[in-house]
């Protein structure tokens, strides 16, 4: 049985961040993620889910304190490092960021393409992908005429597409059925269990009300973890499934 | 290996969404490479037959009388001081007298009764083929006008200095054409370019955030435009070769193709130019990804 302690794969020290002129959207945020943990994010609108998930990918740069992610000290990298850390994540943005003119299949290969994967493998992927989130016959469509529904599933599929380290999903369910969702879950619970670490940032408490893993809640930018909604009172981490195999 | 292939699908898809502007930029491009190369290449020729005219270049210095064997050998003394003489060859009257009968053929019967010491004696200088420019032609026949006994010198002044002129002219129209050329190829690829980046504004957003690294999304635009400049630059040498063979078609004929040999450019020097072509486009490409390129 394996006794060390969990490695941090995303790392917080008071954080915080302030748009121009004095909007303080993320306030002292402290918080630690370990390798291989599934971990929501939840709060109102305007708390700063958003906000800290783009902190963690450089999408913005922190106003105070630091970030690691997989061992980079990500305030710090420069430009010309900012892909190698985009590398190791893959992010559902809750604006898709589709390509509308270009194919179901061009959006989701678009990711494996930066890092030279060879055209079969992502092809074979790509058709693996949309099989699992019910696309399949959406291949060749324009990503500009699906559903609001289709449009977030292939965010999702381009997000895992490259089997990241770590997974963000901003919203992942916010436009989906039932079923639809509970396929997405399964996805991103799968990608979990081979060793992902997945942050779920989302104000829908059917995700997480009936999951084991760990709740953060954030409130006006600020973090609290609700005992109610804790696995573990006196476990940091909450109980979160370690990870099967390094991808 | 990999990465050219999906560099060079990156840049054809760009190419086809732009194919308007890119049109647009391959017809500047070869219209300028065609205006350059064609004054070029009339520049080349002009030279070519300046060179074989020098071969026959000679300045002759005629003498009030016939300069006896001391006095030759003063003569010689000065005209090498000079040192951009190849040889000089003394004429006497006689001599004289006996070459123009040669010239004359048949018609030689019309100097009868003429003396054969009529026409002077004279002095012919062969100066050294790089004595090309009219200015030192002209000083170096200043100089032989200041010698003692001479009457006058003659080089074939007014022809001389018609081509030079032409030639001075011809510099000054490859020097504009070759700006035009420069700045052409830079501010259209560039315009291009610009254009091309604003299309795929959102495809290059997404690309950072999926890890694409700088090379990825910089090298594309470079190949688009070193593609610009090789193909403009391809069709505009095309264009020449075939103005080329059109002109020579129109003008064929045995007296102007011995004494206008017109030649097309050397494979070489084609190449250099679809390279400077290409060389340009490929700055004019770098400086728009410079400035609207936000990495």
């Amino acid at each position: 049985m394996d006794t060390s302690p969990p490695e941090a794969m995303i790392d917080l020290i008071k954080v915080s961040k302030i748009y121009p002129p004095e909007v303080q959207a993320i306030t002292d945020i402290s918080l630690t993620v370990n390798r291989g943990e599934l971990l929501f994010l939840t709060g109102m609108s305007g708390a700063g889910k958003t906000t800290l998930l783009r902190l963690i990918s450089r999408m913005e740069k922190p106003s105070k304190g630091m970030i690691d992610v997989a061992g980079m000290d990500v305030a710090k990298l420069p430009q010309c490092k900012i892909h190698l850390l985009r590398r190791k994540i893959g992010m559902a943005y809750q604006d898709f960021k589709l390509l509308p003119e270009r194919t179901v299949a061009d959006n989701i290969a678009i990711a494996m393409e930066v890092v030279y994967r060879p055209k079969s493998s992502i092809e074979k992927r790509t058709r693996d992908l949309l099989e699992q989130l019910n696309l399949t016959q959406k291949y060749t469509a324009r990503a500009g005429e699906l559903s609001r529904g289709e449009q977030q599933r292939v965010a999702i599929a381009r997000a895992v597409a490259n089997w990241p380290e770590i997974i963000l999903a901003d919203e992942p369910t916010g436009n989906l059925d039932a079923d639809t969702t509970a396929r997405v879950m399964d996805l991103l619970h799968r990608h979990n269990r081979k060793g992902a670490t997945i942050l779920i940032a989302t104000h829908d408490k059917t995700l997480y009300q009936q999951d084991t893993h760990r709740v953060i809640e954030l409130s006006f930018g600020r973090m609290r973890a609700p005992q109610a909604e804790m696995p573990d009172a006196d476990d940091a981490y909450g109980e979160f499934i370690p990870p099967v195999s390094e991808v | 290996m990999r990465f050219f292939t999906v560099m060079l699908r990156h840049t054809c898809r760009n190419m086809l969404l732009t194919w308007k502007s890119q049109g647009m930029t391959l017809f500047t491009v070869s219209l300028s490479v065609l205006i350059f190369s064609f004054f070029y290449l009339i520049y080349a020729n002009a030279l070519h037959l300046g060179a074989a005219l020098d071969d026959d270049l000679r300045l002759i210095v005629y003498l009030d009388e016939e300069p006896p064997p001391p006095m030759q050998e003063e003569y010689r003394r000065k005209i090498l001081k000079f040192d951009q003489v190849e040889r000089i060859e003394f004429v006497d009257s006689a001599q004289a007298f006996k070459r123009f009968e040669q010239q004359l053929g048949d018609n030689r019967d019309v100097l009868g009764g003429v003396p054969a010491d009529f026409l002077p004696p004279s002095i012919e200088v062969y100066p050294i083929r790089s004595m090309d420019s009219l200015s030192r032609i002209k000083r170096f026949s200043d100089y032989l006008q200041t010698l003692p006994g001479v009457l006058k010198v003659q080089y074939g002044k007014e022809w001389i200095e018609r081509f030079y002129s032409f030639i001075q002219l011809m510099r000054v129209v490859i020097i504009l054409s070759g700006s035009l050329l420069i700045m052409t190829t830079t501010f259209m690829v560039a315009h291009t370019i610009r254009l091309t980046l604003l299309s795929r504004q959102q495809e290059l957003e997404l690309l950072r955030l999926v890890g694409a690294t700088n090379n990825y999304i910089r090298t594309p635009f470079l190949l688009e435009g070193a593609l610009q400049g090789l193909l403009g630059a391809g069709s505009g040498m095309a264009a020449l070769l075939l103005l080329f063979n059109w002109i020579k078609l129109q003008f064929a004929g045995p007296a102007t193709s011995s004494l206008l040999p017109f030649t097309f450019f050397s494979w070489p020097v084609v190449l250099l130019i679809v390279g400077l072509a290409t060389l340009l486009c490929v700055i004019g490409s770098f400086s728009a990804i410079r400035r609207f390129l936000q990495l």
